[in-house]
C-alpha cells in the first residue's frame, strides 16, 4: 500500500486532482481488484462518521480505501452538529469529520477525540438558472428590486443562518429577504426551485452546484471571501478515543488526506485541506489542533 | 380416499396453491420495494414519507437512489384502476408483515356487524390527515436525516434525533402495525392512508373479485378472509384467497360490468 503523504501542495493543482479521482472512479469500479494492503491491522472494519454534507465524497473515498487495503468502511453520514451531540454523550465511532472547528475542539477537550487534521473548506457561491435570466453579476444584484431570490432561512445549522451572515455582511439582507419568493427549510430543495426556474438566483455552497441532482444544471457567480461567515468553512478529520486500533485509524486518515483522498472532495466541491487554497485557509481560520 | 373427500378437498387446495402464490409474490415485490419501505417508516426525515423523495438528503434509499419514486406513483393509480386494491394484497411490504403476523392474533374479527362497518372507515381520517400534513402544513423535515449509515446505528441515530412529531407518527404506525399481533391486520384493514386512497378508487377499478347471483350469505369466505370481508366489498384486496371456497361456487373474477 502506498503510505507516502503527499503534503507537498506544488503537487497539487486542479488538474491532478480530477485525474485522480477520474482513476479512482475506475478503480472502484471494478470490484474484483484485489486489495493491496502490505500492512496487517487488527480489526478489519473501521466505523467513521462524518458531516453529511461530505458524504458525496466520503463514499467513493471509503470504496477507494477498500480496494486499497481491503479493511471495510463502516459510514454514516449526518448533520455534524448532530453526531457530535451523539458524540458528547454515549455514542462511539472511530473516526469523525465534522463541521466547524469548535465541535472537534470540543471533543478533543471531552477527552473523546485524540487528534484532529484539517480535512477541507467550503465556499458559497451565487447560483442563477441556466442562462442567468435576471443577468445576476455581484451579491448586490440581489437586492435589485424585482429579482426574485430563493432563501432557506429555516434550513438546520448552518444553512440558513450561515447565508443570513452572508448577506448582511454584503448589505444586502433586508433588502432579499424582501425579494425572497421562496423562503424553504431545506438547502438541496433550494437548489431544485432554483433549477425549475422558480427564482433568478440564490447563495448556496459550491458544493450543492457538484452534486449529479443539479451538476451542470445552473450558472455560478463566486461571492468575494471576505463575506464568508469563518465558523462553517473548515471541516476536520480526526482519530476518536474509541478507535479499536489507532493505527488503522490513523492509516486511513492519511489516505484521505493523501492527494489521491483528496481528489475525492475537490470533485464533491470542496477546497482540499492539502491545496495551496486549503492550507492558505487553515493558516486563516486557525485550523490546528491546539492539543 | 373416498371420492367425496376427494371432491371436498380439491378446493381447498386450490385455494392453498394461490395463497402461496400471493405470498410469493409478495415476498418478489418485497424484495423490490423493502428497503424503501423500510425507510419510509424508519428513516424518512418526512411527517408523510414517500412523497418528497426527489428532495430527501437520505442518499442511500432506494425510493431515490433508484428513482423508484416516479415509477411508483405512477404506476400505482393504474393498478388501481385495473386490478382495484390488488396492491395491498399481493405487493405491499408492510401489508405481507401484517398479514404473517395476523396469524398469530387471536382477534381475527372476521364478522358482520355495526362496528366493523363503521370501523374500517378510519383510515380514510388517516387520508385526510396525511393530504392536510402533505398539502397544506408542508413536508418539513421532523429528524436530523442520516444521510449514509450502518443499518442499525442509523436507526438509532434517526430515533435520537427526531422532533416529538416525528416520533409520535412513527410509534403511531409501529403501534397500529403492532396491534395486528392483537386485532388480524389491524394497520391494512382500519389505518393506512395508502389504503384509504386505493379503496377510495377500488370501485372504478376494472377487474375484481366478486360474487355472482348465487350466493346464499353464507359467509364461507368472510371466515378465510385477512382482511375480513367479502368479495368486492369494502376491504377486499382481490387477494383471490376465496376464489375457492364457496359451496355455491358464488365467487368469481373478472369485470363484472361486462356480465352485467
Amino acid at each position: 500500500m502506498n503510505k507516502k503523504k503527499n503534503c507537498d501542495p506544488s503537487l497539487l493543482n486542479r488538474r491532478a486532482f480530477l485525474a485522480t479521482a477520474a482513476g479512482a472512479a475506475t478503480g472502484t469500479a471494478i470490484p474484483g481488484a484485489l486489495p493491496a494492503s502490505s500492512k496487517q491491522f487488527s480489526q478489519s472494519t473501521l466505523q467513521v462518521w462524518s458531516c453529511g454534507g461530505l458524504a458525496e465524497a466520503f463514499i467513493p473515498a471509503n470504496q477507494k480505501y477498500k480496494a486499497k487495503t481491503g479493511i471495510e468502511i463502516a459510514y454514516t453520514g449526518a448533520f455534524a452538529s448532530a453526531l457530535g451531540k451523539s458524540l458528547l454523550g454515549g455514542a462511539k465511532t472511530e473516526v469523525f469529520a465534522g463541521r466547524v472547528l469548535g465541535l472537534a475542539q470540543k471533543l478533543r477537550d471531552a477527552g473523546k477525540m485524540i487528534h484532529f487534521k484539517p480535512l477541507c473548506f467550503t465556499k458559497y457561491v451565487l447560483v442563477t438558472p441556466k442562462g442567468n435570466p435576471a443577468a445576476i453579476a455581484d451579491i448586490k444584484d440581489i437586492a435589485n428590486p424585482g429579482v426574485r431570490v430563493i432563501l432557506a432561512p429555516d434550513a438546520s445549522p448552518p444553512g440558513g443562518d450561515a447565508v443570513a451572515a452572508l448577506m448582511r455582511k454584503a448589505g444586502v439582507y433586508d433588502q432579499a429577504m424582501k425579494n425572497a419568493t421562496v423562503k424553504g427549510s431545506c438547502v438541496q430543495r433550494t437548489m431544485e426551485d432554483l433549477v425549475k426556474g422558480k427564482g433568478d438566483v440564490s447563495i448556496v455552497e459550491y458544493r450543492l452546484t457538484r452534486m449529479p441532482l443539479f451538476k451542470d444544471k445552473t450558472e455560478i457567480i463566486p461571492i468575494p471571501e471576505d463575506l464568508f461567515p469563518p465558523a462553517p468553512l473548515p471541516f476536520t478529520i480526526g482519530v476518536m478515543k474509541s478507535a479499536g486500533d489507532k493505527q488503522l485509524a490513523d492509516d486511513y486518515i492519511d489516505f484521505i488526506l493523501s492527494q489521491e483522498g483528496q481528489g475525492f472532495f475537490e470533485s464533491a466541491g470542496f477546497i482540499p485541506a492539502i491545496s495551496d487554497e486549503g492550507l492558505r485557509l487553515s493558516q486563516k481560520l486557525e485550523v490546528q489542533d491546539a492539543g | 380416499m373416498p371420492a367425496e373427500a376427494a371432491v371436498s378437498s380439491k378446493p381447498k387446495s386450490r385455494s392453498r396453491a394461490l395463497n402461496w402464490r400471493r405470498r410469493l409474490t409478495q415476498i418478489a415485490f418485497t424484495a423490490i420495494l423493502g428497503q424503501w419501505s423500510f425507510y419510509g417508516i424508519f428513516r424518512c426525515p418526512f411527517i408523510i414519507p414517500y412523497m418528497s423523495c426527489q428532495n430527501c438528503p437520505v442518499i442511500t434509499c432506494h425510493g431515490r437512489l433508484l428513482g423508484m419514486f416516479w415509477g411508483f406513483w405512477l404506476l400505482l393509480p393504474l393498478s388501481v384502476l385495473v386490478f382495484g386494491r390488488a396492491f395491498c394484497g399481493w405487493a405491499c411490504p408492510g401489508g405481507l408483515v401484517t398479514q404473517l403476523w395476523s396469524g398469530l392474533a387471536p382477534l381475527k374479527l372476521r364478522i358482520r356487524n355495526l362496528f366493523m362497518r363503521i370501523v374500517p372507515h378510519f383510515k380514510y381520517l388517516g387520508l385526510a390527515m396525511v393530504l392536510c400534513i402533505w398539502l397544506l402544513w408542508g413536508q418539513y423535515r421532523e429528524i436530523v436525516p442520516i444521510r449514509v449509515g450502518e443499518f442499525f446505528s442509523s436507526v438509532a441515530l434517526t430515533f435520537e434525533h427526531a422532533n416529538p412529531i416525528w416520533l409520535v407518527r412513527t410509534f403511531f404506525v409501529l403501534g397500529s402495525a403492532a396491534l395486528s399481533l392483537l386485532l388480524a391486520n389491524a394497520w391494512c384493514r382500519f389505518a393506512c392512508p395508502t389504503g384509504g386512497l386505493l379503496e377510495a378508487l377500488r370501485p372504478f377499478s376494472v377487474l375484481k373479485v366478486y360474487k355472482n347471483n348465487k350466493c346464499d350469505d353464507c359467509d364461507t369466505c368472510l371466515k378465510i378472509c385477512e382482511m375480513g370481508t367479502r368479495p368486492s366489498e369494502l376491504n377486499c384486496t382481490n387477494c383471490c384467497d376465496c376464489l375457492s371456497v364457496c359451496p355455491q361456487e358464488a365467487i368469481t373474477i373478472g369485470n363484472p360490468r361486462r356480465k352485467a
